[in-house]
Protein backbone atom coordinates (compact mmCIF):
# COMPACT_ATOMS: atom_id res chain seq x y z
CA UNK A 1 0.00 0.00 0.00
CA UNK A 2 2.89 2.36 0.79
CA UNK A 3 4.47 1.55 -2.55
CA UNK A 4 1.20 2.11 -4.39
CA UNK A 5 0.62 5.45 -2.71
CA UNK A 6 4.24 6.48 -3.29
CA UNK A 7 4.01 5.65 -6.98
CA UNK A 8 0.71 7.50 -7.32
CA UNK A 9 2.38 10.51 -5.71
CA UNK A 10 5.26 10.33 -8.22
CA UNK A 11 7.98 9.15 -5.82
CA UNK A 12 8.10 5.38 -6.34
CA UNK A 13 11.51 5.00 -4.71
CA UNK A 14 10.54 6.57 -1.41
CA UNK A 15 12.46 5.32 1.65
CA UNK A 16 10.35 4.15 4.55
CA UNK A 17 10.50 2.15 7.75
CA UNK A 18 7.74 0.32 9.60
CA UNK A 19 6.93 0.96 13.22
CA UNK A 20 5.64 -1.80 15.45
CA UNK A 21 1.94 -2.40 16.09
CA UNK A 22 2.57 -3.89 19.51
CA UNK A 23 5.71 -2.40 21.05
CA UNK A 24 5.17 0.72 23.19
CA UNK A 25 6.10 3.90 21.31
CA UNK A 26 9.09 4.89 23.48
CA UNK A 27 10.62 1.41 23.01
CA UNK A 28 9.81 1.35 19.33
CA UNK A 29 11.55 4.63 18.55
CA UNK A 30 14.71 3.37 20.23
CA UNK A 31 15.20 1.08 17.25
CA UNK A 32 13.86 3.50 14.65
CA UNK A 33 15.61 6.79 15.17
CA UNK A 34 19.08 5.81 14.01
CA UNK A 35 17.83 4.10 10.85
CA UNK A 36 15.68 7.15 10.06
CA UNK A 37 18.63 9.49 10.33
CA UNK A 38 20.78 7.09 8.34
CA UNK A 39 18.26 7.20 5.47
CA UNK A 40 18.46 10.99 5.50
CA UNK A 41 22.21 10.94 4.99
CA UNK A 42 22.88 7.75 2.98
CA UNK A 43 23.67 8.87 -0.60
CA UNK A 44 20.98 8.35 -3.19
CA UNK A 45 21.24 5.39 -5.50
CA UNK A 46 21.00 5.84 -9.27
CA UNK A 47 17.45 4.51 -9.16
CA UNK A 48 16.45 7.04 -6.50
CA UNK A 49 17.82 9.89 -8.59
CA UNK A 50 15.71 9.00 -11.59
CA UNK A 51 12.85 11.11 -12.83
CA UNK A 52 10.68 10.70 -15.86
CA UNK A 53 7.35 9.45 -16.98
CA UNK A 54 5.76 6.27 -15.67
CA UNK A 55 3.71 4.93 -18.53
CA UNK A 56 2.07 1.60 -17.80
CA UNK A 57 0.93 -0.34 -20.82
CA UNK A 58 -2.75 0.10 -21.53
CA UNK A 59 -4.54 -3.19 -20.84
CA UNK A 60 -5.53 -5.03 -23.98
CA UNK A 61 -9.25 -4.85 -24.74
CA UNK A 62 -9.27 -8.56 -25.46
CA UNK A 63 -8.23 -10.58 -22.43
CA UNK A 64 -8.86 -14.18 -23.46
CA UNK A 65 -9.94 -16.31 -26.41
CA UNK A 66 -11.31 -19.80 -25.88
CA UNK A 67 -14.35 -21.85 -25.05
CA UNK A 68 -16.72 -20.76 -22.31
CA UNK A 69 -15.39 -23.45 -19.99
CA UNK A 70 -11.82 -22.31 -20.62
CA UNK A 71 -12.82 -18.69 -20.14
CA UNK A 72 -14.56 -19.44 -16.88
CA UNK A 73 -11.40 -21.08 -15.58
CA UNK A 74 -9.31 -18.17 -16.84
CA UNK A 75 -11.41 -15.51 -15.08
CA UNK A 76 -11.38 -17.60 -11.91
CA UNK A 77 -7.59 -17.60 -11.67
CA UNK A 78 -6.04 -16.54 -8.41
CA UNK A 79 -2.84 -15.08 -7.07
CA UNK A 80 -1.36 -16.01 -3.71
CA UNK A 81 -1.26 -13.04 -1.37
CA UNK A 82 1.16 -13.35 1.51
CA UNK A 83 0.84 -11.69 4.88
CA UNK A 84 -1.60 -10.56 6.15
CA UNK A 85 -3.77 -12.84 3.96
CA UNK A 86 -1.80 -16.04 3.31
CA UNK A 87 -4.32 -17.38 0.82
CA UNK A 88 -5.07 -17.27 -2.90
CA UNK A 89 -7.20 -14.31 -3.96
CA UNK A 90 -9.11 -14.05 -7.24
CA UNK A 91 -7.59 -11.76 -9.82
CA UNK A 92 -10.73 -10.73 -11.71
CA UNK A 93 -13.64 -11.82 -9.54
CA UNK A 94 -15.01 -11.70 -6.02
CA UNK A 95 -14.27 -15.39 -5.70
CA UNK A 96 -17.57 -16.61 -7.14
CA UNK A 97 -17.97 -17.75 -10.75
CA UNK A 98 -18.89 -14.93 -13.12
CA UNK A 99 -20.77 -14.58 -16.37
CA UNK A 100 -17.99 -14.66 -18.95
CA UNK A 101 -17.81 -11.21 -20.62
CA UNK A 102 -17.78 -12.24 -24.25
CA UNK A 103 -17.68 -9.54 -26.88
CA UNK A 104 -21.30 -10.33 -27.82
CA UNK A 105 -22.58 -10.13 -24.24
CA UNK A 106 -20.82 -6.82 -23.64
CA UNK A 107 -22.25 -5.42 -26.89
CA UNK A 108 -25.72 -6.45 -25.71
CA UNK A 109 -25.10 -4.85 -22.32
CA UNK A 110 -24.05 -1.59 -23.99
CA UNK A 111 -27.54 -1.31 -25.50
CA UNK A 112 -28.63 -0.26 -22.01
CA UNK A 113 -27.09 3.21 -22.38
CA UNK A 114 -26.83 5.92 -25.00
CA UNK A 115 -23.25 6.61 -23.91
CA UNK A 116 -20.52 5.45 -26.28
CA UNK A 117 -18.34 2.47 -25.26
CA UNK A 118 -15.09 4.46 -25.40
CA UNK A 119 -16.40 7.36 -23.32
CA UNK A 120 -14.40 7.93 -20.19
CA UNK A 121 -16.36 7.76 -16.93
CA UNK A 122 -16.53 11.40 -15.89
CA UNK A 123 -18.26 13.33 -13.14
CA UNK A 124 -21.71 14.41 -14.23
CA UNK A 125 -22.12 17.11 -11.59
CA UNK A 126 -20.03 19.30 -9.30
CA UNK A 127 -18.86 17.35 -6.31
CA UNK A 128 -16.44 17.64 -3.42
CA UNK A 129 -14.76 14.31 -2.81
CA UNK A 130 -13.05 12.94 0.23
CA UNK A 131 -9.77 14.79 0.91
CA UNK A 132 -11.59 17.99 -0.16
CA UNK A 133 -10.86 17.46 -3.85
CA UNK A 134 -13.32 19.51 -5.92
CA UNK A 135 -14.63 17.98 -9.14
CA UNK A 136 -16.57 19.62 -11.94
CA UNK A 137 -18.67 18.03 -14.68
CA UNK A 138 -16.45 16.35 -17.25
CA UNK A 139 -13.56 15.64 -14.87
CA UNK A 140 -12.49 12.00 -15.12
CA UNK A 141 -13.46 9.82 -12.21
CA UNK A 142 -10.43 8.54 -10.31
CA UNK A 143 -11.08 5.02 -9.13
CA UNK A 144 -10.11 3.72 -5.67
CA UNK A 145 -10.69 7.00 -3.89
CA UNK A 146 -9.74 5.36 -0.64
CA UNK A 147 -6.20 5.89 -1.81
CA UNK A 148 -5.48 9.56 -1.95
CA UNK A 149 -3.87 9.87 -5.34
CA UNK A 150 -5.38 7.20 -7.54
CA UNK A 151 -4.54 7.38 -11.22
CA UNK A 152 -7.02 4.82 -12.52
CA UNK A 153 -9.77 5.60 -15.00
CA UNK A 154 -12.37 3.54 -16.86
CA UNK A 155 -14.56 3.70 -19.94
CA UNK A 156 -18.24 2.94 -20.38
CA UNK A 157 -17.25 -0.37 -21.97
CA UNK A 158 -15.13 -1.32 -18.94
CA UNK A 159 -18.14 -0.74 -16.71
CA UNK A 160 -20.32 -2.80 -19.07
CA UNK A 161 -17.81 -5.68 -18.92
CA UNK A 162 -18.03 -5.73 -15.13
CA UNK A 163 -21.82 -5.49 -15.31
CA UNK A 164 -21.90 -8.59 -17.53
CA UNK A 165 -19.62 -10.45 -15.13
CA UNK A 166 -21.91 -9.56 -12.21
CA UNK A 167 -24.97 -10.94 -13.98
CA UNK A 168 -26.64 -7.61 -14.69
CA UNK A 169 -29.06 -6.95 -17.54
CA UNK A 170 -28.80 -4.07 -20.03
CA UNK A 171 -31.53 -2.11 -18.21
CA UNK A 172 -29.28 -2.12 -15.13
CA UNK A 173 -26.37 -0.50 -16.95
CA UNK A 174 -27.30 3.15 -16.22
CA UNK A 175 -27.34 2.24 -12.53
CA UNK A 176 -23.94 0.57 -12.77
CA UNK A 177 -22.54 3.59 -14.62
CA UNK A 178 -23.89 5.88 -11.89
CA UNK A 179 -22.27 3.66 -9.27
CA UNK A 180 -19.01 3.81 -11.25
CA UNK A 181 -19.17 7.60 -11.01
CA UNK A 182 -18.49 7.13 -7.28
CA UNK A 183 -15.02 5.73 -8.05
CA UNK A 184 -15.93 2.50 -6.22
CA UNK A 185 -13.62 3.20 -3.31
CA UNK A 186 -13.35 0.54 -0.67
CA UNK A 187 -11.73 2.46 2.15
CA UNK A 188 -8.77 1.02 3.93
CA UNK A 189 -9.16 -0.38 7.42
CA UNK A 190 -11.94 0.53 9.79
CA UNK A 191 -14.84 1.29 7.44
CA UNK A 192 -14.79 -1.79 5.31
CA UNK A 193 -18.36 -2.11 4.01
CA UNK A 194 -20.05 -0.64 0.98
CA UNK A 195 -23.64 -0.79 -0.23
CA UNK A 196 -25.77 0.98 -2.82
CA UNK A 197 -29.32 2.23 -2.33
CA UNK A 198 -31.71 3.10 -5.17
CA UNK A 199 -34.53 5.61 -5.07
CA UNK A 200 -37.01 6.81 -7.68
CA UNK A 201 -38.93 5.22 -10.55
CA UNK A 202 -36.01 2.94 -11.44
CA UNK A 203 -36.88 0.79 -8.42
CA UNK A 204 -40.10 -0.44 -9.99
CA UNK A 205 -38.82 -0.29 -13.57
CA UNK A 206 -36.21 -2.95 -12.93
CA UNK A 207 -38.14 -5.00 -10.36
CA UNK A 208 -35.83 -4.31 -7.43
CA UNK A 209 -36.92 -6.15 -4.31
CA UNK A 210 -37.76 -3.58 -1.65
CA UNK A 211 -39.96 -6.00 0.27
CA UNK A 212 -39.40 -9.04 2.41
CA UNK A 213 -35.82 -10.27 2.30
CA UNK A 214 -34.60 -7.30 0.29
CA UNK A 215 -31.17 -7.40 1.95
CA UNK A 216 -30.85 -11.12 1.46
CA UNK A 217 -30.49 -13.53 -1.45
CA UNK A 218 -33.03 -14.35 -4.13
CA UNK A 219 -33.50 -11.27 -6.28
CA UNK A 220 -31.95 -11.38 -9.77
CA UNK A 221 -31.80 -7.57 -9.58
CA UNK A 222 -30.56 -6.59 -6.10
CA UNK A 223 -27.83 -9.22 -6.10
CA UNK A 224 -26.17 -8.49 -9.46
CA UNK A 225 -26.28 -4.71 -8.96
CA UNK A 226 -24.67 -4.99 -5.54
CA UNK A 227 -22.14 -7.41 -6.96
CA UNK A 228 -21.28 -5.04 -9.81
CA UNK A 229 -20.01 -2.52 -7.25
CA UNK A 230 -17.66 -5.09 -5.79
CA UNK A 231 -16.40 -6.29 -9.18
CA UNK A 232 -15.72 -2.70 -10.20
CA UNK A 233 -13.90 -2.14 -6.91
CA UNK A 234 -11.72 -5.13 -7.76
CA UNK A 235 -11.20 -4.60 -11.49
CA UNK A 236 -11.47 -0.86 -11.99
CA UNK A 237 -10.16 0.32 -8.64
CA UNK A 238 -7.68 -2.49 -8.08
CA UNK A 239 -8.85 -3.40 -4.58
CA UNK A 240 -6.96 -6.43 -3.27
CA UNK A 241 -7.36 -7.80 0.27
CA UNK A 242 -4.16 -7.46 2.24
CA UNK A 243 -2.56 -5.20 -0.36
CA UNK A 244 -4.69 -2.06 -0.42
CA UNK A 245 -8.01 -3.26 0.98
CA UNK A 246 -7.03 -3.64 4.57
CA UNK A 247 -10.26 -4.22 6.50
CA UNK A 248 -8.84 -6.93 8.72
CA UNK A 249 -12.09 -8.92 8.89
CA UNK A 250 -13.56 -7.87 5.56
CA UNK A 251 -17.33 -7.64 5.59
CA UNK A 252 -20.23 -9.93 4.70
CA UNK A 253 -21.99 -6.86 3.30
CA UNK A 254 -19.39 -6.89 0.53
CA UNK A 255 -19.54 -10.64 0.04
CA UNK A 256 -21.54 -10.79 -3.16
CA UNK A 257 -22.37 -7.10 -2.78
CA UNK A 258 -25.36 -5.29 -1.32
CA UNK A 259 -27.98 -3.31 -3.20
CA UNK A 260 -31.28 -2.27 -1.71
CA UNK A 261 -33.83 0.40 -2.48
CA UNK A 262 -36.60 2.54 -1.18
CA UNK A 263 -40.23 1.47 -1.26
CA UNK A 264 -41.69 4.82 -2.30
CA UNK A 265 -45.24 3.53 -1.85
CA UNK A 266 -44.41 2.72 1.76
CA UNK A 267 -43.37 6.24 2.68
CA UNK A 268 -45.78 7.87 5.13
CA UNK A 269 -47.59 10.95 3.80
CA UNK A 270 -45.26 13.96 3.90
CA UNK A 271 -42.06 11.92 4.09
CA UNK A 272 -39.74 12.52 1.14
CA UNK A 273 -38.00 9.81 -0.80
CA UNK A 274 -34.23 9.62 -0.65
CA UNK A 275 -34.07 11.13 -4.15
CA UNK A 276 -36.00 14.25 -3.08
CA UNK A 277 -34.11 14.47 0.21
CA UNK A 278 -30.92 14.55 -1.86
CA UNK A 279 -32.05 17.49 -4.01
CA UNK A 280 -33.45 15.52 -6.93
CA UNK A 281 -36.98 15.45 -8.31
CA UNK A 282 -39.45 12.80 -7.21
CA UNK A 283 -39.38 11.39 -10.75
CA UNK A 284 -35.60 11.20 -10.94
CA UNK A 285 -33.84 7.95 -10.30
CA UNK A 286 -30.74 8.03 -8.14
CA UNK A 287 -28.29 5.77 -6.40
CA UNK A 288 -26.65 6.48 -3.07
CA UNK A 289 -23.23 4.87 -2.83
CA UNK A 290 -22.53 4.19 0.82
CA UNK A 291 -18.76 3.86 0.90
CA UNK A 292 -18.12 4.07 4.60
CA UNK A 293 -20.35 1.68 6.47
CA UNK A 294 -18.63 1.08 9.76
CA UNK A 295 -19.95 -1.45 12.20
CA UNK A 296 -21.96 -3.45 9.69
CA UNK A 297 -25.63 -4.16 10.28
CA UNK A 298 -27.36 -4.12 13.64
CA UNK A 299 -30.53 -6.20 13.46
CA UNK A 300 -33.81 -5.69 15.26
CA UNK A 301 -33.54 -5.32 18.99
CA UNK A 302 -37.12 -6.28 19.80
CA UNK A 303 -39.48 -9.09 18.92
CA UNK A 304 -42.09 -8.21 16.30
CA UNK A 305 -44.80 -9.55 18.61
CA UNK A 306 -43.53 -7.43 21.48
CA UNK A 307 -43.47 -4.42 19.19
CA UNK A 308 -47.08 -5.02 18.13
CA UNK A 309 -48.21 -5.33 21.74
CA UNK A 310 -46.42 -2.07 22.51
CA UNK A 311 -48.09 -0.16 19.67
CA UNK A 312 -51.52 -1.80 19.65
CA UNK A 313 -52.38 -1.85 23.32
CA UNK A 314 -49.44 -0.70 25.39
CA UNK A 315 -48.53 -4.15 26.67
CA UNK A 316 -45.28 -6.00 27.12
CA UNK A 317 -41.70 -5.10 27.94
CA UNK A 318 -41.42 -2.12 25.65
CA UNK A 319 -44.49 -0.54 27.24
CA UNK A 320 -43.10 -1.24 30.71
CA UNK A 321 -39.78 0.35 29.81
CA UNK A 322 -41.44 3.58 28.72
CA UNK A 323 -44.14 3.53 31.40
CA UNK A 324 -47.00 3.52 28.89
CA UNK A 325 -48.59 0.29 30.09
CA UNK A 326 -52.18 0.06 28.91
CA UNK A 327 -51.84 3.06 26.62
CA UNK A 328 -52.08 2.18 22.91
CA UNK A 329 -49.65 3.80 20.47
CA UNK A 330 -48.44 5.50 18.48
CA UNK A 331 -45.23 5.33 20.48
CA UNK A 332 -41.77 6.38 19.37
CA UNK A 333 -40.11 3.00 18.99
CA UNK A 334 -36.75 4.64 18.17
CA UNK A 335 -36.44 5.31 21.89
CA UNK A 336 -36.01 1.58 22.40
CA UNK A 337 -32.94 1.29 20.19
CA UNK A 338 -31.25 4.61 20.95
CA UNK A 339 -29.40 3.49 24.11
CA UNK A 340 -27.52 0.84 22.13
CA UNK A 341 -26.89 2.88 19.01
CA UNK A 342 -23.81 4.74 20.14
CA UNK A 343 -22.62 2.27 22.74
CA UNK A 344 -19.34 1.58 20.97
CA UNK A 345 -19.11 3.98 18.04
CA UNK A 346 -19.97 7.51 17.10
CA UNK A 347 -21.56 8.92 13.97
CA UNK A 348 -24.76 8.65 12.03
CA UNK A 349 -26.76 5.52 11.22
CA UNK A 350 -28.91 4.41 8.33
CA UNK A 351 -32.28 3.11 9.56
CA UNK A 352 -34.00 0.67 7.24
CA UNK A 353 -37.56 0.27 8.53
CA UNK A 354 -40.73 -1.36 7.28
CA UNK A 355 -43.61 0.90 6.15
CA UNK A 356 -45.74 0.15 9.22
CA UNK A 357 -43.03 1.33 11.58
CA UNK A 358 -42.41 4.48 9.54
CA UNK A 359 -46.14 5.17 9.75
CA UNK A 360 -45.99 4.83 13.53
CA UNK A 361 -43.28 7.47 13.63
CA UNK A 362 -45.44 9.79 11.53
CA UNK A 363 -48.43 9.21 13.80
CA UNK A 364 -46.24 9.78 16.84
CA UNK A 365 -45.42 13.25 15.53
CA UNK A 366 -42.53 13.08 13.11
CA UNK A 367 -44.21 14.81 10.19
CA UNK A 368 -41.12 14.40 8.02
CA UNK A 369 -37.93 12.40 7.99
CA UNK A 370 -36.19 15.60 9.06
CA UNK A 371 -38.22 15.62 12.29
CA UNK A 372 -36.91 12.14 13.04
CA UNK A 373 -33.34 13.15 12.11
CA UNK A 374 -33.54 16.13 14.47
CA UNK A 375 -34.83 13.93 17.27
CA UNK A 376 -32.08 11.36 16.73
CA UNK A 377 -29.45 14.10 16.68
CA UNK A 378 -30.68 15.42 20.03
CA UNK A 379 -30.52 11.92 21.53
CA UNK A 380 -26.86 11.65 20.56
CA UNK A 381 -25.65 14.25 23.06
CA UNK A 382 -23.41 13.08 25.89
CA UNK A 383 -21.18 14.86 28.39
CA UNK A 384 -17.60 15.74 27.60
CA UNK A 385 -16.62 13.45 30.45
CA UNK A 386 -18.21 10.48 28.69
CA UNK A 387 -17.00 11.66 25.30
CA UNK A 388 -13.42 11.55 26.56
CA UNK A 389 -13.85 7.88 27.36
CA UNK A 390 -14.30 7.02 23.69
CA UNK A 391 -11.65 5.98 21.18
CA UNK A 392 -12.17 7.80 17.87
CA UNK A 393 -12.49 11.29 19.37
CA UNK A 394 -8.80 11.11 20.31
CA UNK A 395 -8.16 11.54 16.59
CA UNK A 396 -11.19 12.51 14.57
CA UNK A 397 -13.23 15.60 15.27
CA UNK A 398 -11.05 16.92 18.10
CA UNK A 399 -7.60 16.65 16.47
CA UNK A 400 -6.16 15.12 19.61
CA UNK A 401 -8.23 17.50 21.77
CA UNK A 402 -6.19 20.40 20.38
CA UNK A 403 -9.01 21.69 18.15
CA UNK A 404 -12.10 23.83 18.65
CA UNK A 405 -15.47 22.34 19.61
CA UNK A 406 -17.86 23.64 16.98
CA UNK A 407 -21.04 24.27 18.98
CA UNK A 408 -19.28 26.35 21.64
CA UNK A 409 -16.46 27.78 19.54
CA UNK A 410 -14.15 27.01 22.45
CA UNK A 411 -11.06 24.78 22.66
CA UNK A 412 -11.97 21.22 23.60
CA UNK A 413 -9.57 21.27 26.52
CA UNK A 414 -11.33 24.25 28.12
CA UNK A 415 -14.81 22.74 28.18
CA UNK A 416 -16.19 21.55 31.54
CA UNK A 417 -16.89 17.86 32.04
CA UNK A 418 -20.65 18.40 32.01
CA UNK A 419 -20.71 20.20 28.64
CA UNK A 420 -22.87 18.27 26.17
CA UNK A 421 -21.59 17.29 22.73
CA UNK A 422 -23.26 15.37 19.90
CA UNK A 423 -22.06 11.99 18.66
CA UNK A 424 -23.47 12.83 15.21
CA UNK A 425 -21.98 15.73 13.26
CA UNK A 426 -25.19 16.89 11.65
CA UNK A 427 -28.84 15.81 11.93
CA UNK A 428 -28.98 15.25 8.17
CA UNK A 429 -26.13 12.73 8.35
CA UNK A 430 -28.71 10.17 9.47
CA UNK A 431 -30.72 8.36 6.84
CA UNK A 432 -34.08 6.62 6.86
CA UNK A 433 -34.98 4.18 4.12
CA UNK A 434 -38.44 2.62 4.10
CA UNK A 435 -38.24 -0.95 2.85
CA UNK A 436 -38.70 -4.53 3.98
CA UNK A 437 -41.59 -6.91 4.51
CA UNK A 438 -44.59 -6.80 6.80
CA UNK A 439 -43.07 -7.98 10.03
CA UNK A 440 -42.18 -5.21 12.45
CA UNK A 441 -38.41 -4.95 12.18
CA UNK A 442 -35.77 -2.33 11.62
CA UNK A 443 -32.09 -2.71 10.88
CA UNK A 444 -29.39 -0.11 11.24
CA UNK A 445 -26.25 0.31 9.21
CA UNK A 446 -23.42 1.97 11.06
CA UNK A 447 -22.67 4.97 8.85
CA UNK A 448 -25.16 7.39 7.40
CA UNK A 449 -25.63 9.14 4.13
CA UNK A 450 -23.28 8.62 1.17
CA UNK A 451 -22.93 10.59 -2.06
CA UNK A 452 -25.91 10.38 -4.43
CA UNK A 453 -25.63 10.03 -8.22
CA UNK A 454 -28.19 10.52 -10.95
CA UNK A 455 -29.00 7.35 -12.84
CA UNK A 456 -30.95 9.19 -15.51
CA UNK A 457 -27.88 11.00 -16.88
CA UNK A 458 -26.40 7.59 -17.67
CA UNK A 459 -29.40 6.24 -19.58
CA UNK B 1 -18.65 -27.45 -34.32
CA UNK B 2 -20.36 -28.24 -31.04
CA UNK B 3 -21.41 -25.23 -28.95
CA UNK B 4 -19.07 -26.28 -26.17
CA UNK B 5 -16.14 -26.04 -28.59
CA UNK B 6 -17.02 -22.58 -29.87
CA UNK B 7 -14.28 -20.03 -29.28
CA UNK B 8 -15.29 -16.69 -27.78
CA UNK B 9 -13.46 -13.41 -27.57
CA UNK B 10 -13.61 -12.29 -23.93
CA UNK B 11 -13.01 -8.72 -22.80
CA UNK B 12 -10.80 -7.20 -20.15
CA UNK B 13 -12.54 -5.81 -17.04
CA UNK B 14 -9.43 -4.14 -15.62
CA UNK B 15 -9.29 -0.35 -15.27
CA UNK B 16 -6.84 1.91 -17.06
CA UNK B 17 -3.82 3.13 -15.14
CA UNK B 18 -2.95 6.63 -16.35
CA UNK B 19 0.68 7.75 -16.86
CA UNK B 20 2.29 10.04 -14.33
CA UNK B 21 5.46 12.05 -13.81
CA UNK B 22 7.94 10.66 -11.34
CA UNK B 23 10.48 12.59 -9.32
CA UNK B 24 13.83 11.79 -7.73
CA UNK B 25 14.11 11.67 -3.98
CA UNK B 26 15.27 14.89 -2.34
CA UNK B 27 19.08 15.18 -2.11
CA UNK B 28 20.49 13.55 1.02
CA UNK B 29 22.23 15.57 3.68
CA UNK B 30 25.97 15.19 4.34
CA UNK B 31 25.17 15.57 8.04
CA UNK B 32 22.10 16.50 10.05
CA UNK B 33 24.04 18.86 12.34
CA UNK B 34 22.86 22.44 12.09
CA UNK B 35 20.13 21.54 9.62
CA UNK B 36 16.47 22.52 9.79
CA UNK B 37 14.47 19.27 9.74
CA UNK B 38 10.72 18.98 10.01
CA UNK B 39 9.06 16.17 11.94
CA UNK B 40 5.69 15.93 10.20
CA UNK B 41 3.49 13.46 12.03
CA UNK B 42 -0.16 12.44 11.99
CA UNK B 43 -2.30 9.95 13.85
CA UNK B 44 -1.39 7.97 16.94
CA UNK B 45 0.64 9.97 19.46
CA UNK B 46 1.92 6.87 21.28
CA UNK B 47 4.78 6.66 18.81
CA UNK B 48 4.85 10.13 17.28
CA UNK B 49 5.35 11.95 20.59
CA UNK B 50 8.09 9.51 21.58
CA UNK B 51 9.73 9.94 18.18
CA UNK B 52 9.80 13.71 18.47
CA UNK B 53 11.15 13.54 22.03
CA UNK B 54 13.93 11.12 21.16
CA UNK B 55 15.00 12.96 18.03
CA UNK B 56 15.30 16.20 19.98
CA UNK B 57 17.16 14.52 22.81
CA UNK B 58 19.60 12.47 20.70
CA UNK B 59 20.25 15.12 18.05
CA UNK B 60 20.32 18.46 19.88
CA UNK B 61 22.34 20.12 17.11
CA UNK B 62 19.44 19.82 14.67
CA UNK B 63 16.97 22.68 14.39
CA UNK B 64 13.87 20.50 14.75
CA UNK B 65 10.49 21.85 13.68
CA UNK B 66 7.23 19.93 14.19
CA UNK B 67 4.09 19.73 12.10
CA UNK B 68 1.58 17.72 14.08
CA UNK B 69 -1.96 16.56 13.56
CA UNK B 70 -3.91 13.72 15.13
CA UNK B 71 -6.09 13.02 12.10
CA UNK B 72 -5.31 10.92 9.04
CA UNK B 73 -3.66 13.42 6.73
CA UNK B 74 -0.34 15.07 7.50
CA UNK B 75 -0.16 18.86 7.47
CA UNK B 76 1.83 19.90 4.40
CA UNK B 77 4.74 22.31 4.73
CA UNK B 78 3.94 25.83 3.51
CA UNK B 79 5.88 27.40 0.65
CA UNK B 80 7.70 29.56 3.19
CA UNK B 81 8.67 26.54 5.27
CA UNK B 82 9.87 24.71 2.17
CA UNK B 83 12.31 27.54 1.43
CA UNK B 84 14.31 26.91 4.59
CA UNK B 85 13.68 23.21 5.28
CA UNK B 86 16.68 20.92 4.75
CA UNK B 87 14.69 17.75 5.30
CA UNK B 88 11.41 16.21 6.40
CA UNK B 89 10.67 13.07 8.39
CA UNK B 90 7.10 12.10 7.63
CA UNK B 91 5.46 9.92 10.26
CA UNK B 92 2.11 8.33 9.52
CA UNK B 93 0.79 6.32 12.45
CA UNK B 94 -2.70 5.15 11.63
Amino acid sequence: MVRQEALSSGVPAIRYLHGSRTRPGPEDVDSLVEPILKEMTRPLTDEEKQSGRWEPSRPDRLLFEGTLDEAQAFYQQTKYIGLPVNAPISLYTDGYPIIVPTEERVAEMLKGTSHKPDELIVHQSERVLRWGVRMKPGDPVAFQQGVQSSRRTATVEKVAINAVMAGCKPEHLPIILAIAESGCGTGTTNFPSQAVCLSGPIVKQIGLNTGCGHLGPGSPVNGPIGRAFQLMAINLSGAIPGVNRMGCHGSPINNGGTCFGENADGLPPGWLGMNEESGFDKNESVVMVMLNIGGGIVGSQFSPGGYRAFQKSGHGGMARRFDVKGRPGPHNWLEYIVPGLWAAREGAFTFVMVPEMARHLLDYGFKSKDDAYDWLYKQSFITIKDFKGRSWPDYQGTNGWTGIEKTSGRPWRELPDDYMVALVDDPFDSLIIVAGGEEEASVQFGGGRGPVYSIDVWR
Amino acid sequence: MAEKDRVYRCLNPVGIQTPLDTFPLAPRLDSVDGKEIYISVCGEPDITLALEKKLKRDYPNVNWKTKRTYITDPVPLTDEEMKTADGVIQGVAW
